[in-house]
């Protein structure tokens, strides 16, 4: 059984937080109580959680003793697909201006159709280009977004 | 302006051609939305607050309350015929709605909860039509110290009615405050926090964050497991409630109708609530309660009429004070000041039309609603049938436009994709987002409220506690607070249903 409960870790994370954005705050003046400065109330604001974090701390500390545990958040479920997710969404974050809306979207759409619940590949094809053209159809052509384009013009 | 006058100026702005057109278009995104399990009406909103861009303010908020609306219908079929609640407030109807579907009256179920919504709905709005302009020009006496405290008090109704330990959703209100704080100080223009950043100037952005709590979030959590969903194979039939059916409902559907406007004005209470509130009721006073959760009518009457009054009366706090009341008001409350509205009391004077425009186009959204949802239950139980793993691609992919578009921005998309894995890590540690965006929301609001009381009071915050109203808000917020000295009232929290955070 791991050394801490998952209430244990997070509020110590919390802490850590709240410490780092009261501390933050500081660099921005406080300013007197019959003005308040810039960073009056994002100094309270971490105060704030770093008190609940610490009252947070303590009770899962008392509970640790009382024998609850660590309790795994990715037993029984499949963890790789939300991590494929994220790393999908994180390169077409990063991919969408240099390729271009059109480029960028057939390839994301196309690669969770495949990787995360795999789909035969005309569905996987058809559906990754249709979504993106659709799309582009709707939101460019139609409702005026400005969406990135790639160096061949969409 | 008297009554009259104004429902005339209201229904003269609903009925003009394309608010019609925004205001169908909102009933029926907000049912598709409603019926589709893992897309609420708060991730459906952020998606289509930027289409709302080039309309103008009354179409988008006609089309984007619409969609509130309109999810509360849907979410209802989903719940009778898959035993999957399409969006929180309809968790409960589940209970007798699938029941009454597996005894071969999907259709009753249906059809009474259509009926339910409907009246409940058009009475909301009658509720918000009396009571918004009086407390309107009541909240023109509220000054700094007043708008503080009953947003300190929103914020902690809110985090004493979310599930798990107080001090986790406390601690997500605070850190909503910190989010709130990031970009120009509002009174002195300096930046905090942006890290250099130019986008971040204007603030984290409640629309990528939300986006990302809820929508990214949601899916990141569905794809862990493989969802395969059954819609009960019977043939719906007989969607008109027999007379029998509507002797057995029509007081369940009025004391929901009773519960969930009243739960709705309360901020930081709202449709889940007041469902799950009613179905309670109901049980105490039926004379069968053992009854309860084997297909009895009432079950599904009394919530689902609970939560369409809801949201008319969750309508109230954000256009008579500017307080969203919950996470969906806060989305539109954004909403309106991107088209260059403040909502508070000076809306009902300054833009009668809007106000009234908005508010009676939810009578005629009201029939839209019950018009489309009889005929086309059939269509609806076939986009059930879409796979979600041909769904959440395109899910994902109306977030990443809308993020996009905001500011033309690849930011705004790294901003949504980051909460998502925030809401993620949230929902694997059992913290609640709810808070978090109302905090996000109203943070510039109440620190503007709070410096300006410590300037009016030469820094004495026992401003807050000498004015009358203020002192009562304040002390309903120490009330709250307090509950874990209590024990009696410690248990009555634990009782209360699990508020889900698409609330």
């Amino acid at each position: 059984m791991a050394k801490f409960n998952n209430d244990q870790i997070s509020a110590a994370v919390w802490l850590a937080v709240g410490v780092a954005v009261a501390l933050g705050s500081l660099n921005y003046g406080l300013g007197p109580l019959a003005a308040p400065g810039t960073g009056f109330l994002p100094f309270l604001a971490g105060c704030a959680i770093a008190l609940l974090a610490s009252i947070g701390l303590i009770l899962a500390t008392l509970k640790r003793h009382a024998g609850v545990g660590w309790t795994p958040i990715l037993r029984g479920v499949r963890w790789q697909k939300p991590l494929l997710v994220l790393a999908a969404l994180f390169a077409y974050a990063l991919l969408m201006k240099p390729l271009g809306f059109v480029l960028c979207t057939v390839l994301f759409i196309g690669f969770l159709l495949r990787a995360v619940e795999p789909q035969r590949w005309p569905v996987v094809i058809g559906g990754a280009v249709a979504a993106a053209c659709g799309a582009y159809a709707v939101f460019n052509l139609w409702l005026k977004t400005q969406l990135p384009r790639g160096p061949w013009g969409f | 302006m008297d009554y009259w006058q104004s429902i005339i100026l209201g229904f003269q702005v609903a009925l003009q051609w394309n608010n019609l057109l925004f205001c169908f278009i909102g009933v029926l995104i907000g049912t598709l939305v409603g019926v589709l399990p893992g897309l609420g009406p708060v991730a459906a909103i952020s998606l289509l607050l930027p289409t709302t861009f080039h309309v103008t303010p009354v179409s988008a908020i006609i089309m984007l309350a619409g969609i509130y609306y309109g999810a509360m219908y849907g979410g209802s079929t989903t719940s009778i015929l898959v035993n999957i609640p399409g969006e929180a407030a309809s968790v409960v109807t589940c209970l007798d709605g699938y029941q009454m579907a597996r005894r071969g009256r999907a259709g009753p179920a249906l059809g009474i909860s259509a009926f339910a919504s409907f009246i409940a709905g058009t009475i909301g709005v009658v509720g918000l039509m009396l009571i918004a302009p009086p407390l309107a020009e009541m909240a023109l006496k509220f000054g700094p110290p007043e708008y503080f405290s009953l947003m300190i008090m929103g914020l902690t109704i809110l985090t004493f009615l979310a599930s798990g330990p107080m001090w986790k959703a406390l601690l997500m209100a605070a850190f909503g405050l910190f989010l709130g704080s990031i970009g120009l100080d509002n009174m002195t223009a300096s930046a905090r926090f942006t890290l250099d950043i130019v986008e971040l100037s204007d603030g984290v952005g409640m629309v990528p964050a939300v986006m990302g709590l809820f929508g990214i979030a949601e899916v990141l959590l569905n794809v862990e497991h493989s969802i395969k969903r059954s819609v009960f194979e019977t043939r719906i039939h007989h969607l008109l409630p027999t007379l029998r059916d509507w002797r057995d409902s029509l007081g369940s559907i009025l004391r929901g109708t009773f519960i969930g406007f009243f739960l709705g004005v309360l901020p930081g209470g709202g449709a889940v609530i007041s469902s799950f509130v009613s179905y309670a009721v109901e049980k105490k006073v039926s004379r069968t309660p053992g009854q309860f959760g084997t297909g009895v009518i009432q079950g599904v009457a009394g919530p689902e009429a609970a939560n369409n009054a809801a949201t008319g009366g969750a309508f109230i706090p954000l256009l008579t004070l500017g307080i969203p009341a919950n996470s969906v008001m806060a989305i539109l409350l954004g909403a309106m000041m991107v088209h260059g509205m403040q909502p508070g009391p000076m809306l009902v004077q300054e833009q009668p039309g809007l106000f009234w425009g908005a508010v009676t186009s939810m009578y005629i959204g009201n029939v839209m609603l019950l018009i489309l949802n009889l005929p086309l239950i059939g269509l609806w139980v076939r986009i059930l049938k879409v796979p979600y793993p041909i769904l959440f691609p395109l899910i994902l992919l109306f977030c990443l436009i809308g993020a996009y578009s905001l500011n033309n921005s690849v930011v705004g998309v790294l901003i949504m994709v980051g909460f998502g894995l925030l809401g993620y890590l949230f929902k694997k540690f059992e913290y609640e987002a709810a808070p978090l965006i109302l905090a996000l929301v109203l943070g510039p609001m109440l620190e503007a409220a709070l410096r300006r009381s410590l300037l009016l009071s030469a820094g004495s915050p026992l401003i807050f506690i000498t004015r009358p109203i203020s002192g009562l808000l304040m002390l309903i917020s120490f009330f709250l607070l307090a509950y874990p000295l209590v024990p009696w009232l410690r248990r009555k929290r634990a009782i209360l249903p699990q508020a889900t955070d698409e609330e």
